[in-house]
């Protein structure tokens, strides 16, 4: 890991027609750092990521990872900075199956990979807290939900990445499975793994987060620890709910 | 090395990995090497004609079905190869070296073509449903151009272009003295096929096979896995034209002669037939498609019988509508169920 922050954005600003997904957004993630994103539906999280990866192009404002200013630069290149991204909706490869799924990243998979040994270790860490074998001939498209979303998380690991930027984990999983992805997560932050998540469910983020970053119509709101979030009564009006 | 090898050839990007499969391949290729020696050679030669258009369904699989990229205009480079072959060839008759000049001179023009083509395509992220408007445009461009070209002072040295009447007077293929005719050509098609399925196989087996069936399943997934979707999907359109070209090559070999109906629109829209009626996501499905398809065309058009493109967009339909991944597909995976055997029909 090299550099003060894993991920920056300065200023960076989108709009979508008249849509505000991003406004003069300032967010700075330390390598090691296991952060949250929450906000209300349309508050940009996802167009965050977009921006970050390269999927959407800044119109304003500056990218780094690393350091090395990516503003510019492809996806794929950015992604070669050692970053991981998973989508909001689960995107394996449905008609491929688990064990070409996770080549697909890395074609000379290899679990204790001379050379790789931190990002073969935190793949071993997701196989085996999420259960899947990555010798196994199923189609992802058959798994159920709560495995193809934890094949997906792997899939980015077996990049071996040291960034990586989660989209809605447990959209759709059970409370068992919410804590075993949590569980997981918290493992490979242990690990040295830089985690940004995206996510709705607050029971997960406040198992999981050290600092969360509260998004609203494209702004930051608030950066905080958990309790300060939770507790702050703005933010409980534009997105927790009184009633929290 | 033998052994990794083989286990690109037999690996399951495509029907057919089991024993059984393998040891009736064998028995058809030998099947089809004994043929000539029970056949006229009128029949050899229909056959051939049959064969030389696998590599252009081969292309096409490899394109549409393992990288998910259409191309409605595919002939296009089996016309340019077929047409510099013609030139280049036609200017040097009586030197046994000019085929052999013709051959690479029309592989690489269409290479050349294919090359700057798709680099605009796919460097500028053409949307995906663009792509088969542009490509059949190119085609119909090329037929229009080709079209208008009669009259003598459209000929390059001394080989006529001929306009809708088209080249003729195309040299065969020859090696030294040796001209590939009659039954020698046939062997010589079934050959180049055999290579091209067997190279294929391998191809969609490798690790780079398996990340352009990725691109095919999702481009974006693909590309956050740092790859660069544009250079792979700039080489796999580049492979498949070269393959196009290699029919076209063939085929102005087989009958000494090209026009520019064969860069039209209904030669455009067979190998997409031939494709989706085999099923897009097996080199072997194509095959098979290409070979029937071409033996009910070619049989119905010689008995003059006037219907031959409607039963062929017939079949199109038909299997549109009941076999949407294609027939030969769908019947390996009943087949695999009747024998309790599971079978893999696509590209993973």
């Amino acid at each position: 890991m090299n550099g003060k922050f894993a991920l920056e954005a300065r200023n960076v600003s989108k709009h979508f027609g008249g849509v505000i997904a991003a406004s003069e957004v300032n967010l700075q993630v330390s390598p090691g750092e296991l952060r949250c994103i929450i906000g209300p539906n349309g508050a940009g999280k996802s167009t965050l990521f977009a921006l970050l990866c390269g999927i959407q192009r800044a119109e304003s404002g500056d990218i780094f990872i690393h350091e090395h200013n990516v503003t510019q630069m492809q996806p794929f290149k950015r992604i070669r900075l050692g970053v991981g991204l998973t989508f909001q909706t689960t995107r394996a490869f449905q008609d491929l199956s688990v064990r070409r799924n996770l080549a697909i990243p890395n074609p000379n998979l290899a679990v204790y990979k001379e050379g790789h040994q931190r990002g073969a270790k935190r793949l071993q860490i997701a196989l085996e807290g999420f259960g899947l074998d990555p010798s196994d001939d199923t189609r992802a498209g058959e798994l159920p939900h709560h495995k193809l979303q934890w094949l997906a998380i792997s899939m980015v690991l077996a990049g071996y990445p040291d960034t990586v930027l989660i989209d809605e984990p447990t959209a759709g999983m059970s409370r068992d499975e919410t804590d075993r992805t949590t569980e997981v997560l918290k493992q490979l932050n242990a690990h040295g793994l830089t985690i940004v998540v995206v996510e709705h469910d607050m029971h997960f983020v406040k198992s999981v987060a050290e600092k969360v970053t509260v998004l609203h119509q494209g702004r930051i709101f608030m950066e905080g620890n958990v309790a300060e979030v939770t507790a702050n009564e703005d933010v409980k009006k534009i997105y927790l709910g009184h009633a929290h | 090395m033998s052994s990794k090898i083989l286990s690109l050839i037999g690996g399951d990007a495509d029907v057919g990995t089991s024993r059984i499969f393998w040891v009736g391949f064998v028995i058809v290729v030998i099947l089809f090497a004994l043929y000539p020696t029970q056949a006229s050679e009128f029949r050899a030669s229909n056959v051939a004609y049959y064969l030389l258009n696998i590599p252009l369904g081969l292309g096409m699989a490899l394109l549409w079905g393992y990288c998910g990229v259409l191309s409605f205009g595919h002939v296009a480079y089996f016309g340019i190869a077929g047409y510099a072959y013609g030139i280049i060839a036609g200017n040097m008759a009586g030197n046994s070296f000019g085929p052999i000049a013709g051959v690479l001179g029309g592989l690489l023009a269409s290479a050349l073509v294919a090359g700057i083509f798709a680099y605009f395509v796919f460097y500028a992220r053409v949307r995906e449903w663009i792509i088969p408007i542009l490509t059949l445009v190119l085609t119909l461009l090329l037929e229009t151009f080709l079209g208008q070209t009669a009259g003598y002072q459209w000929r390059v040295g001394s080989v006529l272009l001929g306009g809708y009447n088209g080249m003729t007077g195309i040299p065969s293929f020859q090696i030294g003295s040796f001209v590939f005719m009659g039954y020698s050509f046939y062997y010589f098609c079934m050959v180049i096929v055999l290579v091209c399925y067997v190279s294929l196989r391998m191809l969609v087996n490798s690790n780079f096979g398996q990340v352009v069936f990725a691109i095919q399943q999702d481009p974006l997934r693909t590309e956050t896995f740092g790859y660069d979707i544009r250079a792979r999907q700039w080489l796999v359109f580049v492979l498949s034209a070269i393959l196009a070209s290699v029919s076209g090559l063939l085929y102005v070999q087989w009958g000494n002669y090209i026009t520019p109906s064969q860069v039209g629109l209904l030669s455009a829209a067979l190998p997409v037939i031939w494709a989706s009626v085999g099923g897009r996501t097996s080199l072997l499905a194509v095959v098979i498609a290409t070979i029937v398809l071409n033996w009910v065309t070619f049989t119905l058009s010689a008995q003059g019988n006037q219907y031959a493109m409607v039963i062929i967009g017939s079949a199109l339909v038909i299997t549109m509508l009941f076999f949407p991944r294609g027939i030969v597909i769908m019947a390996a995976e009943w087949i695999g169920r009747f024998t309790n055997r599971p079978t893999k029909s696509t590209g993973g």
